[in-house]
C-alpha cells in the first residue's frame, strides 16, 4: 500500500532530507562497496594463516596475487559501469576477452604484425564489435541482453574458427613468428617484484574511466540515459548515441583485458575468459550501481573488484573448496543488492 | 434525502510533525455522490484511507450506519460495505474480466476445478448491474484505461453496496471515457449507494456530484452544494479569490515566432491513437501566450511533440516558419536549434530523472553549454541551478534534493527551469499545471507571464478551460488535428466549450 499515508508524505518530503541522509541504512549503502572491502581485509588480515610470524595474507606475493588476478575482470567491470549505468547489461565481454585474446596471439606471431599495430588492431576490433552490438540493440530494439548474449556465442565461435579450437602460443623473439619480447612485459612485475603490469593497466584505465564517468559531459549523459531515458531525449540528449558509445566502451575493455590476458599468460586461448561477464556485473552490483540504471560509482566498482578478488583470496589462503568460494560470492550479491532495494524502497515511498 | 450511511467525526491524524488531519467532519447520505475537493497535501487521501482501513486514526470516530466502527485493515472496511477504488488498479492485466472480478473468490465445482459457466454468467450480471457493456471474456489488457476502471467498479461494486469511495477516477480518462464514468456514477447512485467522489477537477463536480466538501491544510474548510459557483470553490481550495490567480494579460506583440499555415504532419507509419496535425493554422509572436484548447483526442499533444520533433517520425507538409523563415522541424536537435523548448506532460515518465538532484536535472539541458571541452564545469552547474531555483522560487531551495521528493507543483517548476536555461525563443507547454495544487499553478501563471514580457512566445495546451480563457491572450480550437476556430482570452467559458465539443452543451 505504497500510497497509504501519501499527504504525509508529500510534507515531510518538502522538508530538507536532513533525516534521509541521517538513515543509516541510506549511509552503509552509499559507501557499501567501501565498508564491505574494509571488512573483507580486515577478516583476510584476521583468517590469514601465519608462516614465521608472518601475515601470509599481507605479503607482498599475496598482495601481488590479488591485485593480479583481478586486473582482467576488473577492466572489464570498468567498461560493464558505463553501460549498467545506461540501464543495459553486456553479457558478451567474456567470450570477447577469449576472441581478443586469440587475435592478439595470432596478429602478433603468424601475423608478425609488432607491438603497437597488433594493440590498435585488437582495440579496434573490440570496439567496433561493442558498437555494432550497441547499434543493433537500437535498430531493431532489442533488449541488449539478447543482442549480448548473440555476440557471446558469437564471439565465442569466432575465436574457435580462428584458431581451430586450439591455444595460440606466443614465443617471444626477433624474426618471422615470434612476438616483440617487450610484449612479455605484460606478465612481469615491477617495483621489487611487486607490482603487476596487468595492474599498473588495470590502474590506468582505472582513472581514465573514472574521471570520464565523474566529470565529463559524456558521464553526465549515461546518468541521464539510465537515469530517464525519455526525458534525457526531449533535452536533447542523444541518446542512441550514447548507448552506442557505452557498449563500445564494454568492446574495448574486454579487447583491453584480451590484451592483458594473452600478455600474462603467452598464448591466446577461445576458451578463455568464459564467466567473467558474471564476475564483472558482481563487482559493479557489489560497488552499488543500480541495474534499472541512473545511478552508480566507478569507485565503487573498483571496491567491488578488489573486494571479490580478496574475498577469494582469503578462501584459497584457508584452503576453502572452491564450490565454497561460490557460494560466499553469491551471497555478497544477494546482500549487496537487498540492500540497495530496501534503501530505494524507503525512496521511493517518499515520491 | 435518507439518514446518513456514514458519519466521521473529528478525525485527527500526525504523522510524525506533521498534522495531516485536524479535527475533520465527513458524512455521506444514501444515494449521494459527495465530492472531496482538496489540493495536494490538504488530506483528502489520508482521510480516504483512513475510511479504507488502511490508516487509523488518532482520534475521532467512524459510523457506518449509526454504529460506530473501527477497521484495523482494509478487509474490515470491505465488511461494512466500503470499497476504495484506488488509482492503481488492482486488475490483472493478462486475465480477462471475468477471472479478475473473481480473483481469490473463484468458484468452484465438486472436485476443485473452476466453475467457468457460472463465473462468466454472474460476471455478466454484475458488469450490467454497474451499467456497463463490454465482454467479459474480453482482457484487462485489451480494454482502455476507461473501460478498466468500469471493471474496477463492477469488482469493488461486488463486495460493497454501501459507499464506494474514488479516487480521482478521470485521472487518466478521455472526456467520452470520463462522461460514461459519470453514467455510471450517477446510475449507482440511483441504486442507494453512497459514492465519495476525490478529484481536483472542479469542472467536474457539478457534472457528478450532490455535494462538495473542501479540504485544507487538514481542515474542512467548507461545504456547499455541488451548484456553487466554482469561484467559490476556488477560493475555498486556496483560500483567496480565483481572479488573483492569473496575471494581466502582457502589452505589446513582438515580432512572429511561430506560424503555421495549413500545415500537416505526415507521420512515417500510422500509428493509431495518435491524431496527427492534418491541417492546422497558427501563429504565436512574443511576448504572447497562445492557448491550444480541445477536447482528448483532438491532436493538441500530437501538435506540440511533432513541432518539437518528439512524437512519431515524420515531416511537415505546408508552411511552418520559425521566426520568419522556413523551418524543417523533424528532430529534436533541430527544434531546439530553431529555439524552441517543450514541457511534456507527463513530467515523471517523460520530463524529469526523479531520482537525480535538482541540479543534475536543470542542467540536463545545457550540458553542452556549461562542458566546454567536454568537461562539465561545476562552477557554471552550481550557479544554474542557484539562478533556477531561485527564479522559480523551488522549495526546498536545494540543489542536492533528489527532484523526486518534491512536491508536484515544485517538480514541475523544475522542468519549467531546465527548459528556459536554455534560453529558448518559444517555448511549448503541454499541461503545464496537469497534477500540481492550486497554489502552484498560480505561480506557474505568474511566471509564464514574466517570461513572455522578456519576450518569450509560448503555446501551451490544457484541457482545464478556465486557465486558458484567465492566462492565455488568445485560444486556438483544434478538433481531430485540426484548427478550426480562434478566440481572444477571456472569452466565456461556454463558446469555447461549444467549439471545442462540436455541440451545443446542454445545461449542466
Amino acid at each position: 500500500m505504497t500510497d497509504a499515508p501519501k499527504d504525509n508524505l508529500v510534507e515531510v518530503a518538502r522538508l530538507p532530507p536532513a533525516a534521509a541522509a541521517r538513515d543509516p541504512l541510506a549511509l552503509v549503502v552509499r559507501f557499501q562497496s567501501i565498508i564491505g572491502l574494509v571488512l573483507v581485509l580486515i577478516g583476510g588480515v584476521v583468517f590469514s594463516p601465519v608462516r614465521h610470524g608472518q601475515i601470509i595474507f599481507l605479503s607482498p606475493d599475496n598482495i601481488a596475487n590479488i591485485i593480479r588476478a583481478i586486473s582482467e575482470t576488473g577492466i572489464i567491470a570498468l567498461g560493464m559501469t558505463f553501460v549498467i549505468i545506461t540501464a543495459g547489461i553486456d553479457l558478451s565481454v567474456g567470450a570477447m576477452l577469449g576472441l581478443n585474446s586469440v587475435l592478439t596471439a595470432m596478429l602478433m606471431t603468424s601475423a608478425n604484425l609488432g607491438l603497437a599495430p597488433t594493440l590498435l588492431v585488437v582495440l579496434a576490433a573490440g570496439t567496433t564489435f561493442g558498437a555494432l552490438q550497441g547499434l543493433i540493440a537500437i535498430r531493431f530494439r532489442l533488449e541488449p541482453f539478447i543482442v549480448t548474449l548473440a555476440g557471446l556465442q558469437m564471439a565465442r565461435g569466432l575465436a574457435l574458427i580462428l584458431s581451430g579450437n586450439v591455444y595460440i602460443n606466443i614465443s617471444y623473439g626477433d624474426g618471422p613468428g615470434l612476438a616483440p619480447p617487450v610484449f612479455a612485459l605484460l606478465g612481469e612485475r615491477l617495483f621489487h617484484n611487486v607490482v603487476p603490469v596487468a595492474t599498473l593497466v588495470f590502474v590506468a584505465l582505472a582513472v581514465v574511466a573514472t574521471v570520464v564517468l565523474n566529470t565529463t559531459r559524456f558521464g553526465r549523459y549515461v546518468f541521464a540515459v539510465g537515469g530517464n531515458e525519455r526525458a534525457a531525449r526531449l533535452s536533447g540528449i542523444p541518446v542512441a548515441g550514447v548507448k552506442v558509445a557505452v557498449f563500445a566502451i564494454t568492446g574495448f575493455a574486454s579487447a583491453a583485458a584480451g590484451i592483458v590476458h594473452a600478455g600474462q599468460f603467452n598464448f591466446g586461448s577461445a576458451n578463455d575468459g568464459a564467466g567473467y561477464e558474471l564476475t564483472a556485473i558482481a563487482a559493479v552490483v557489489i560497488g552499488g550501481t543500480s541495474l534499472f540504471g541512473g545511478a552508480g560509482s566507478m569507485i565503487g566498482t573498483i571496491a567491488g573488484s578488489i573486494m571479490l578478488g580478496a574475498l577469494a583470496n582469503i578462501l584459497q589462503l584457508n584452503n576453502v573448496n572452491a564450490s565454497l568460494q561460490l557460494l560466499a560470492t553469491g551471497a555478497i550479491i544477494v546482500l549487496a543488492a537487498a540492500l540497495q532495494t530496501m534503501v530505494g524502497r524507503r525512496e521511493g515511498s517518499m515520491r | 434525502m435518507s439518514a446518513p450511511v456514514l458519519v466521521m467525526s473529528g478525525i485527527e491524524k500526525r504523522f510524525g510533525g506533521v498534522h495531516a488531519l485536524r479535527g475533520v467532519d465527513f458524512d455521506l447520505r444514501q444515494g449521494e455522490v459527495h465530492a472531496l475537493l482538496g489540493e495536494n497535501g490538504a488530506g483528502k487521501s489520508t482521510l480516504m484511507n483512513v475510511l479504507a482501513g488502511v490508516i487509523a486514526p488518532d482520534r475521532g470516530e467512524v459510523r457506518v450506519d449509526g454504529l460506530p466502527v473501527r477497521f484495523a485493515n482494509p478487509r474490515d472496511a470491505q465488511a461494512s460495505g466500503i470499497a476504495t477504488i484506488f488509482q492503481e488498479l488492482d486488475l490483472v492485466p493478462g486475465l480477462d474480466i471475468t477471472a479478475n472480478l473473481f480473483l481469490g473468490h473463484e468458484l468452484m465445482r465438486v472436485g476443485g476445478r473452476l466453475d467457468n459457466a457460472r463465473m462468466e454468467r454472474e460476471a455478466r450480471a454484475r458488469m450490467e448491474s454497474a451499467g456497463v457493456e463490454i465482454d467479459v471474456r474480453r482482457r484487462i489488457q485489451e480494454l482502455s484505461i476507461g473501460q478498466r476502471q468500469l471493471v474496477a467498479i463492477a469488482k469493488a461494486l461486488s463486495y460493497a453496496t454501501r459507499v464506494l469511495v474514488m479516487d480521482e477516477p478521470t485521472a487518466a480518462l478521455s472526456a467520452a471515457e470520463a462522461e460514461r464514468l459519470f453514467r455510471v456514477v450517477r446510475a449507482m447512485r440511483e441504486r442507494g449507494v453512497g459514492i465519495v467522489y476525490i478529484s481536483h477537477r472542479l469542472e467536474e463536480v457539478p457534472r457528478v456530484a450532490d455535494r462538495v466538501t473542501v479540504l485544507r491544510d487538514g481542515r474542512r474548510v467548507g461545504e456547499e452544494p455541488a451548484s456553487a459557483p466554482q469561484a467559490r470553490l476556488v477560493r475555498l481550495l486556496v483560500g483567496r479569490p480565483f481572479d488573483e490567480m492569473f496575471p494581466p494579460r502582457g502589452g505589446e506583440l513582438g515580432a512572429q515566432l511561430l506560424r503555421l499555415e495549413h500545415a500537416r504532419f505526415a507521420p512515417r507509419t500510422e500509428v493509431a491513437g495518435w491524431q496527427a496535425p492534418l491541417d492546422v493554422s497558427l501563429t504565436v509572436h512574443t511576448g504572447e501566450i497562445v492557448g491550444l484548447a480541445g477536447v482528448m483526442g483532438a491532436g493538441r499533444t500530437e501538435l506540440l511533440s511533432a513541432l518539437y520533433g518528439a512524437g512519431q517520425r515524420g515531416r511537415w507538409e505546408g508552411k511552418v516558419e520559425v521566426a520568419g523563415r522556413a523551418a524543417r522541424l523533424s528532430t529534436i536537435a533541430a527544434a531546439r536549434r530553431a529555439g524552441l523548448a517543450f514541457v511534456t506532460d507527463d513530467r515523471r515518465g517523460s520530463g524529469l530523472i526523479l531520482r537525480h538532484s535538482v541540479g543534475r536535472n536543470v542542467v540536463m539541458s545545457i550540458l553542452r553549454r556549461i562542458s566546454p571541452m567536454g568537461f562539465v564545469s561545476r562552477a557554471a552547474e552550481d550557479e544554474a541551478a542557484q539562478r533556477s531555483i531561485k527564479t522559480f522560487d523551488i522549495r526546498p531551495p536545494r540543489a542536492a534534493i533528489p527532484v523526486g521528493n518534491l512536491s508536484g507543483g515544485n517538480q514541475q517548476k523544475v522542468v519549467f527551469a531546465k527548459e528556459l536555461l536554455q534560453e529558448p525563443r518559444l517555448l511549448l507547454l503541454d499541461e503545464p499545471t496537469r497534477g500540481v495544487d492550486v497554489g502552484a499553478k498560480g505561480e506557474i501563471y505568474q511566471r509564464l507571464r514574466a517570461l513572455t514580457n522578456r519576450g518569450l512566445g509560448v503555446l501551451m495546451a490544457s484541457s482545464e478551460l478556465p486557465e486558458l480563457i484567465g492566462l492565455c491572450d488568445r485560444i486556438v480550437v483544434m478538433r481531430q488535428g485540426r484548427s478550426i476556430a480562434e478566440f481572444p482570452g477571456g472569452i466565456d467559458e461556454k463558446v469555447l466549450l461549444e467549439s471545442a465539443t462540436g455541440i451545443a452543451e446542454e445545461a449542466a
